[in-house]
């Protein structure tokens, strides 16, 4: 057991009905599913809220989320303890050479061949923005000078406040970009001492917002999209969860869009729309 | 230029030859009433191609049960005369054409890597559609591209110029050799399994397995050429092209799938994935058949 999850031995505990209670508000609220086997994660999660707001259990803060007038702040907060934000820029190379190489070259010959130069990406569940601007430089490298004939827009979205405030600031440390090629890392990142902001010029392609997927009436506006990428978000759902979005993804895509997923992760039991197509090294699902 | 080089590949003095003991296990295996102890005394005619056998026979790969097994004669009743046969089968092929220790550089290494990869996966496929090809898929694999391993060694040039010109333009390697070499190594594949007398279904592999509806053999030409594409995307193709593809909508598909199998229920991804692993089982296969070299040079 990490030792993290220790120190919830000296917070009080939560009694399994609570568990429960709160668990299933998470999961209405967002997708987000916490089996009984991560109890002990939703207690470490939540042992800070517990703090903040000077409340001396979890009925009490269930009792906050549920009644309370500032429930809705809190609900906010309550998202950026329970996600998990981890990313890194050029996360899983194949996938990011996969787009790169095959799904992005095909988008732009339709679209040229359309007669519209116009490429619209969603990074949905961005985190701290590492994968909607790694897009962004991806982008900007393969149609190079012809870049400025181009309308490009990547939208990019998270539910978690905090990760969309870093992705706003858009500067980061040298960990998370260990995979940026050295070349790429030189021409789209400032260094600020220790830090690397992303420059201007990647920036602008980039437009950031805050969305639950779980607010089904806003994610059906998301529509138009040639290529979305949804990349270790759906794991933290259940089955149903993820049926219901992978769906709704499908109809956000043009015809002829791709939809990426984390590497490890299979549509296989959860939507039968797509084509599974394989990339050298990677696979992806298109609309046809 | 057209057909020049297959005529010219028919007439070389020099290909390599099949060892003889091999030709005759499989002339033996093909009448219905044949022996175990006929087989197993034919084989034991060429001491090292044998103890080949009994060596495969006993690695991880094709290891059944918990014991060793130490004759031929055991080896047939524990694994069946078919397996036996295939791989005696593999084993004089890889002797024959198979990957040498000067070789193990470059291209060839990687050629060899495809190959197992694939017979490997074909495999995997007939475990999951329960199709029973007993082994066939997997030397069927196995020998595939062997044309490729002709074309290298005698038209080494324009197999390279055609090897540049399929990454060049991101068509399949065959288009590639027809505009290059006025021949296909498919085709040159199958005139090699024939003039061997392979067993037909494999010459019909050699010949159809990037169209499978043109076989003779469909479901194990359809197997081998979807193991042939997954094998590709896992990286482990010998170089040329790596295209992206979508599986449903491959003839091997199709065909597999009218012939009643249970396509749908096959979790792709899952496959895939288990396949990423596969590069292992690639190395024990190869160090399996290499090692039984080392280990014969030291016998003699
Ligand atoms: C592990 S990060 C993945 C970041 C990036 N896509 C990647 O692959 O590197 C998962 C993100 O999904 C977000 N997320 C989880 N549930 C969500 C929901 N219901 N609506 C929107 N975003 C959600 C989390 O806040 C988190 O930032
Ligand atoms: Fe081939
Ligand atoms: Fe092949």
């Amino acid at each position: 057991m990490p030792m993290s999850e220790h120190l919830s031995a000296s917070q009080p505990g939560m009694p399994d009905e609570i568990f429960r209670l709160l668990r299933d508000f998470i999961y209405e609220h967002s997708g987000i599913f916490f089996s009984d086997n991560k109890k002990a994660q939703l207690e470490n999660r939540l042992a800070l809220r517990l703090k903040v707001n000077n409340l001396p259990d979890f009925d009490k803060y269930y009792y906050l989320l549920k009644y309370d007038q500032q429930a809705s702040r809190e609900l906010r907060a309550l998202f950026d303890s329970v996600t998990t934000n981890e990313t890194s820029f050029f996360r899983s190379p194949p996938q990011i050479q996969a787009f790169e190489e095959k799904a992005l070259p095909e988008i732009l010959e339709k679209r040229t061949a359309q007669g519209e130069k116009m490429l619209r990406l969603w990074s949905a569940g961005c985190s701290t923005g590492d994968e909607p601007y790694t897009l962004g430089m991806v982008i900007r490298e393969v149609l190079g000078e012809k870049m400025s004939e181009w309308d490009v827009k990547i939208f990019a979205s998270d539910i978690s406040e905090k990760a969309l405030k870093s992705a706003r600031a858009a500067v980061y440390n040298d960990y998370t970009l260990r995979s940026v090629p050295p070349d790429i890392k030189k021409k789209y990142f400032l260094q600020e001492g220790p830090q690397f902001r992303v420059c201007d010029d990647i920036r602008m392609l980039v437009e950031l917002q805050y969305l639950n997927f779980n607010d089904e009436r806003r994610v059906k506006l998301m529509r138009g999209f040639d290529i979305i990428f949804c990349r270790n978000v759906l794991i933290y759902f259940d089955d149903a969860a993820k049926k219901r979005f992978v769906s709704q993804l499908y109809d956000n895509l043009n015809p002829g869009g791709y939809l990426f997923i984390g590497h490890s992760e299979s549509l296989h039991n959860i939507s039968r729309a797509f084509k599974l197509v394989h990339f050298p090294g990677a696979l992806g699902y298109k609309k046809e | 230029m057209d057909r020049l080089i297959l005529q010219t590949v028919k007439h070389l003095e020099d290909l390599p030859t099949l060892p003889s003991v091999a030709v005759e296990v499989m002339g033996l295996s093909r009448s219905p009433d044949v022996s175990i102890k006929a087989i197993s005394a034919c084989i034991h005619k060429d001491p090292p191609l044998a103890a080949k056998v009994l060596k495969l026979a006993n690695s991880a790969f094709y290891r059944r049960g918990a014991h060793e097994i130490e004759t031929l004669h055991r080896a047939i009743l524990m694994m069946g005369l078919n397996e036996v046969v295939n791989i005696t089968t593999s084993v004089s092929v890889l002797s024959s054409l198979g990957p040498r220790k000067s070789q193990e550089q470059g291209l060839r290494k990687k050629f060899w890597r495809h190959c197992i990869a694939t017979g490997l996966i074909a495999r995997r496929i007939d475990t999951r559609l329960h199709m029973s090809l007993q082994g066939r898929e997997f030397v069927g694999g196995l020998l595939h591209d062997i044309g490729k391993i002709i074309l290298d060694e005698y038209f080494h040039d324009q197999f390279m110029q055609a090897h540049a010109l399929s990454l060049e333009r991101q068509c399949p390697m065959f288009e590639a050799e027809q505009e290059i070499l006025g021949a296909t190594h498919m085709e040159i594949g199958h005139f090699l399994a024939q003039k061997w007398g392979l067993p037909p279904y494999i010459a019909d592999i050699c010949l159809h397995h990037h169209h499978p509806q043109d076989a003779r053999f469909k479901d194990i030409t359809s197997v081998v050429s979807i193991a042939d594409l997954l094998a590709k995307a896992k990286e482990l193709s010998c170089g040329g092209d790596t295209m992206s593809f979508i599986l449903k909508d491959q003839q091997g598909w199709h065909i597999l799938k009218k012939m009643g199998h249970p396509m749908d229920s096959i979790d792709l991804e899952r496959i895939t994935f288990e396949i990423e692993d596969i590069g292992e089982e690639v190395k024990e296969f190869i160090s399996a058949i290499s090692d039984q070299e080392a280990q014969e040079h030291a016998h003699v």
